[in-house]
């Protein structure tokens, strides 16, 4: 399975300013790999033409062996009308109920599937969403900022244990966390901004394991490089 | 709470009209024939509330019939016109342009067409209520809830039910307000059919009250209508908050 996507070109219409010009990247192995660069660069934009909601581009984009692409964010909510527990098995596919229980484990929300989704917290509702997702048929996900809200030891833990669970998905890690895509994440697409040529480099990350210990002058190096390329 | 607020605001409205009324013909010196006074209002009370109270409740069980149809008309209509197809953009388009017309001028058509019986009534009332309630409606159900729809628009699972429930359940304080709102509506409407020319209902007793220039008479309806129409729409209200209780789990 591959992504590649070569000469991207993108102007929102009636604007003059580019938020793509010539952009390409390629990404060569499943696991986690990730988006990063600063606000306003176009990290939402690209997951958008990925899963084919934002069209008017111009360029290339190849996905070999990937069909399903799924886009989820942290500002998703799931509907009032009854407990999180419900929704999450009324959207579990019929062979994947073994799935849930395990995800509902790592994620630790088991307190939450009797509440409604107003009354959690917003790591809570992060948690949530995102599982659902993993839940489904999937090739690609993107994660833009899934976890956002969650606390740091947790995230972790749940990003290892997907990372286990899912080893030869295409997961998409959009993040302004330094430190969690250079530890995490495979390759990182750093995007530069439009007046930069080229306007994207790949830094290669520690991607890390489950009961892997990495190296902390790796991952300083690593981080070096993620800013030096953004800078 | 709602029920007792409504009939609450409704009784200082009232009196306090009833006060200005009083203000005006003491202070203008009028005599009893154009504005009556306290006792006469009392005692047309006394001898007609009973006569009014079976005219307002004709009245309301029309104005309910009529709000229905509209509601069901309204639900029906704005569900098919808030996607963006062409029928969709055709049902908006029109229904911005018909409401723009003042129905109720349509009424003596009605009249002539289909007599002064119940059906004139129910249909005038159900139109005057109509053309609101479908703004709002069609306005609520093309609004797409995107953080929830998400989900289930890019696994396929968003079906025209899921979609109207979901836009229904974020929605539901308005549609309540909505839905009781328009129950001035319907009165109004059907108050005015019966005025125009039917042949019972409180509009048609406050038109013979008119010709016969009682404003005593017109006074007791007024207070039989308005204490009414607090009630119901009090109940409504309080209908609303238990639909949204049991459906939010608040």
């Amino acid at each position: 399975m591959r992504l590649q996507v070569k000469n991207l070109t993108l102007k929102y219409p009636e604007t003059n300013n580019h938020v793509f010009r010539d952009l390409t990247f390629e990404l060569k192995t499943p696991g986690f790999n990730a988006i990063f660069g600063p606000s306003g660069v176009g990290k939402t934009s690209l997951a958008r033409i990925l899963t084919g909601d934002l069209t008017g581009f111009s360029g290339q984009m190849t996905h070999q062996g990937m069909m399903t692409f799924l886009y989820s964010y942290n500002l998703e909510r799931l509907p009032g009308w009854s407990s999180v527990g419900k929704h999450l098995i009324k959207v579990t596919p019929t062979n994947r109920h073994d799935r849930r229980e395990a995800l509902v484990n790592v994620f630790g929300i088991e307190d939450c599937l009797q509440q409604r989704f107003s009354q959690l917290s917003l790591g809570q509702r992060n948690r949530v969403n995102l599982l659902r997702y993993l839940l489904q048929e999937f090739d690609l996900l993107i994660m833009d900022e899934s976890l956002a809200n969650v606390d740091e030891i947790t995230r972790e833990t749940i990003l290892l244990k997907v990372k286990a669970m899912f080893p030869k998905t295409h997961f998409l890690y959009i993040s302004h966390n330094v430190v969690e895509v250079a530890k995490f994440c495979n390759d990182i697409v750093v995007l530069r901004g439009v007046g930069r040529r080229p306007q994207s480099t790949i830094v290669a990350g520690q991607d890390a394991r489950l009961g892997q210990e990495i190296d902390p002058h790796k991952m300083d190096r690593t981080m070096l490089e993620i800013v030096n390329a953004s800078s | 709470m709602l029920l007792h607020r409504r009939i609450y605001q409704f009784l200082i409205i009232y009196l306090m009209a009833v006060g200005c009324l009083l203000l005006i013909k003491y202070g203008f010196n009028l005599s009893d024939y154009v504005v009556p006074g306290v006792d006469d209002i009392l005692h047309t009370a006394g001898a007609e509330y009973r006569r009014y109270f079976t005219d307002v409740m004709n009245t309301l069980v029309v104005a309910v019939l009529g709000q229905i149809i509209s509601i069901f008309m309204a639900f029906l209509v704005g569900i098919c016109g808030r996607q963006a197809t062409w029928l969709g953009s055709f049902i908006k388009v029109a229904a911005y342009n018909v409401q723009a017309y003042p129905i109720v001028a349509i009424a003596p058509i009605l009249f002539i067409l289909l007599g002064d019986g119940l059906l004139t009534r129910l249909l005038i009332a159900a139109m005057i209520c109509y053309f609101p309630l479908l703004l709002s409606i069609i306005g609520i159900m093309s609004e797409p809830v995107a953080d929830i729809e998400h989900f289930y628009r890019v696994t396929g699972r968003l079906r025209w039910q899921l979609e109207v429930k979901v836009r229904a359940f974020e929605n539901l304080s308005k549609l309540t307000t909505v839905i009781a709102g328009s129950t001035t509506l319907a009165m109004a409407g059907t108050i005015v059919a019966e005025f125009i020319a039917a042949n019972a209902g409180i509009g048609y007793s406050i038109r013979v009250a008119l010709y016969q220039s009682d404003l005593a008479k017109i006074l007791v309806a007024l207070f039989l209508i308005g204490i009414t129409l607090s009630v119901y729409q009090g109940v409504l209200e309080l209908f609303g908050v238990l639909i949204r209780r049991t459906w939010t789990g608040k």
